[in-house]
């Protein structure tokens, strides 16, 4: 399970609209929670997203189920404030949160990633007088994107590789070779788009 | 028609209190690459990925030149790059996106502005490879079998005359090894392949067998895994 679920086509209204129509729809939903900070609304808007995820009809439990890392996210959020005496504004955190994911998952659900790339490129375009690529600005977030899983996979595996030798509880044993791991990867990957001649192009 | 002439590769590694050290990666090489299937073995360490990086300039000869149909990889790096397709060990590596619709697309975008018929060459040309039911799903949860064959996918869609590939069956158990080694063999594309697949090799026009970055052997598939079993053994 994934914060933001990957693509899944479709003939649903979200799917048919346009990638910017979808940008307008997530920050209509995001930006009064976040900006207005009442909890009725907030709440409001979380129910909204809900709602308008079930239109996208891919299956309420792949639209709404969020991973275990999120729900201990938003746990200690609300923890927090409980805690320190503000029960309020640790709900209204915790529902802004998940209206952002929310509202971000009617995008992702229902766009091919390299069409959001495409609606990014094309929002940018104007700032090429300013000496921004805008191609390279998508290719680069598109491979950050996709480096995040290989990331956390690469954390698994030196996980077990050190709990095989009963290392597990050093940090610096975990995160060194983390790191070690992704600037291979990336390594790997730089050498993988410059054969495929991406980011080669003139700007 | 890719011709090496007297290329070398070094690399300077720097050393505490001393002088650095120079290491030959690949000692002068002047080969002339024209047979439609081509097969590179030898050790691990012995330099048949950096001379499968000099073929589409990934990696620069320190000395002497690389010729790809005329143009030399250093001066003409982005051309040849669009020459020549290379296909890596690690696919995971390759797949630039997440999917492998987009991953396809994104090697269309050069060739193909509009982003519908993109999308139609895109799944087109998975379906030739019958991964059309995969077009949709996260490169993650392919086989690495799939995962090969979709990277090859994208490499072609560029529309390269050659194509490299590095270990393309290492990580491959037996049933996705045989299906990317037909892939393979099936290209109409000129292909230099690097491999410990000595079966891989066989079904090649020609073998080179590198050892401690030279050309140490460099003939018939059967004449040339013999000199390299020799080596090993040896």
């Amino acid at each position: 399970m994934r914060v933001l679920s990957l693509h899944i086509p479709g003939t649903s209204f979200f799917h048919r609209i346009g990638t910017g129509w979808k940008y307008l729809v997530m920050l209509g939903l995001t930006l009064p929670a976040f900006l207005a900070g009442r909890l009725p609304l907030s709440l409001a808007l979380l129910g909204l997203s809900l709602v308008l995820l079930s239109t996208c009809r891919v299956g309420l439990r792949y639209a709404w189920t969020l991973p275990r890392g999120l729900w201990l996210l938003v746990a200690l959020l609300f923890g927090y404030h409980a805690i320190s005496g503000n029960w309020t504004l640790g709900a209204l955190t915790c529902a802004n949160l998940l209206v952002a994911v929310y509202a971000s998952r009617l995008i992702t659900l229902t766009t091919p990633g390299a069409e959001l790339v495409d609606a990014l490129v094309r929002a940018l375009r104007p700032l090429r007088r300013f000496g921004v690529n805008p191609d390279r600005v998508g290719l680069a977030i598109a491979v950050m994107l996709r480096s995040v899983p290989v990331i956390l996979d690469s954390f698994g595996q030196v996980r077990q590789a050190a709990q095989a030798r009963g290392r597990e509880r050093n940090l610096f044993a975990l995160v060194a070779p983390v790191v070690v791991r992704a600037v291979g990867h990336a390594q790997a990957m730089g050498a993988a788009l410059a054969a495929r001649g991406l980011g080669d192009e003139s700007p | 028609m890719i011709e090496l002439e007297g290329a070398e590769v070094s690399v300077t590694v720097p050393r505490a209190g001393g002088a650095p050290i120079v290491r030959t990666l690949l000692a002068a090489t002047t080969l002339s690459l024209a047979e439609p299937r081509i097969a590179v073995i030898g050790a691990n360490g012995s330099g048949k990925s950096t001379l499968l990086r000099l073929l589409n300039g990934l990696v620069l000869p320190g000395r002497g030149r690389v010729l790809v149909d005329g143009l030399d990889t250093r001066t003409h790096g982005r051309r040849v790059r669009s020459l020549v397709g290379f296909v890596f060990t690690d696919p995971l590596a390759q797949l630039v996106l997440a999917t492998p619709a987009d991953d396809v697309e994104l090697s269309l975008r050069r060739s193909v502005r509009d982003k519908h018929e993109r999308r139609r060459q895109a799944l087109a040309l998975l379906a030739g490879r019958g991964l059309a039911s995969l077009a949709d799903q996260s490169v993650y949860d392919l086989s690495g079998g799939e995962r090969q064959l979709v990277a090859l996918t994208s490499v072609l869609a560029a529309g390269p005359s050659i194509v490299v590939a590095d270990e393309p069956t290492t990580l491959l158990d037996l049933r996705n090894r045989d299906s990317v080694r037909d892939a393979l063999w099936a290209l109409e594309q000129q292909v230099v392949v690097a491999t410990h697949d000595l079966e891989l090799a066989a079904d090649a026009d020609r073998v080179l067998v590198i050892d401690a970055g030279r050309v140490v052997a460099d003939a018939s598939p059967s004449v040339a895994i013999d000199a390299y079993r020799g080596l090993m053994s040896a």
